[in-house]
């Protein structure tokens, strides 16, 4: 019942609702932004729009999940939605080298530069590596794996957002964190 | 083995890493940057109506309107319409000065 009050209020766009859902989310929101992008002004960037995205549809919203659910997949949305452009731009990039454009072309692989303050300076390197191997798997088990180990959220909550059964939810994470494995595995063999 | 043993340390504590990630905090002004921007978007959607005409457009417009303009004022400067209202009162008699009488 409060939370339909306050749905109502955000629909009627008042800066009070705004100002509350923000001192609410933010640090949730965020926490899943840089779960996904670990670059700490990037992540502000898409939570900033997943905010204005709120504002723009919340007229859309018919309460079929709870408000903190459809904030969370708009965020995931968000995210990935990032991350494939970014990941474009590179491909782009790397294609225009090859054509010979003097295109300055930035030979990470990497869709952004890893930039996370809450990763401890004895972790970064394999805290990048892993990040980077997450971003090779494919975008379900992305999404699964980020959520449940670096967001901290449960299977139910995942089950919720992504709109997928639990079994679906156990079998994806089971599936990543063998892809995780081998892409380990392969990487450290290859390192020296 | 060895090679094997240590590979398989390191895949473990790779995984490890991500459990020692520390929470972070926003920046102190995500809020005000936020707010701002949700409710200039707002006043930024009125002006959408015309957003459409880009100062491209307005420049190309006001330069048909003046061609326009200096076209016309050309075409009337050198229109013919008085000899040939002229012409037609004279070979047709109704011309004011070669109006002739039988009585003069």
């Amino acid at each position: 019942m409060l939370e339909e009050k306050f749905i109502n209020e955000l629909g009627q766009g008042t800066r009070k609702a705004y100002s509350q859902l923000i001192d609410d989310y933010e640090q949730k929101v965020f926490a899943t932004c840089i779960s996904f992008v670990p670059n700490k002004e990037d992540a502000e960037d898409i939570a900033q729009e997943v905010f204005v995205e709120v504002f723009k549809s919340i007229k859309k919203f018919k309460a079929r999940s709870k408000l903190s659910t459809w904030i969370y997949r708009i965020t995931t949305n968000k995210c990935l939605e990032f991350i494939r452009k970014k990941n474009a731009k590179k491909r782009f990039a790397y294609m225009q080298s090859i054509f010979g454009n003097e295109i300055p072309f930035d030979k990470t692989n990497y869709f952004t530069e890893f930039n996370h303050p809450g990763v401890l300076l004895e972790n970064k390197e394999k805290s990048a590596t892993i990040f980077k191997a997450i971003n090779q798997l494919p975008e379900s088990q992305k999404v699964v794996f980020t959520l449940h180990k670096v967001d901290g959220k449960s299977y139910n909550e995942i089950s919720e957002i992504t709109e997928k059964s639990m079994s679906s939810i156990e079998s994806l994470m089971f599936r990543a964190k063998k892809n995780l494995q081998q892409q380990l595995e392969y990487y450290y063999k290859n390192e020296v | 083995m060895n090679t094997n043993n240590n590979i398989a340390e390191e895949v473990k504590s790779t995984f490890e890493s991500i459990d020692h990630i520390q929470d972070i905090k926003t920046s102190p002004f995500f809020k005000d940057k936020t707010m701002r921007k949700l409710f200039d978007a707002e006043v930024e959607e009125d002006k959408i109506v015309f957003s459409w005409f880009t100062p491209k457009l307005q420049l190309a417009s006001l330069v048909c309107v003046i061609a326009l303009n200096i076209f016309a004022f050309i075409q009337l400067k050198s229109t013919t319409y008085d000899s040939n209202v002229s012409n037609f009162a004279e070979n047709y008699s109704l011309s004011a000065n070669s109006e002739t009488s039988i009585l003069n």
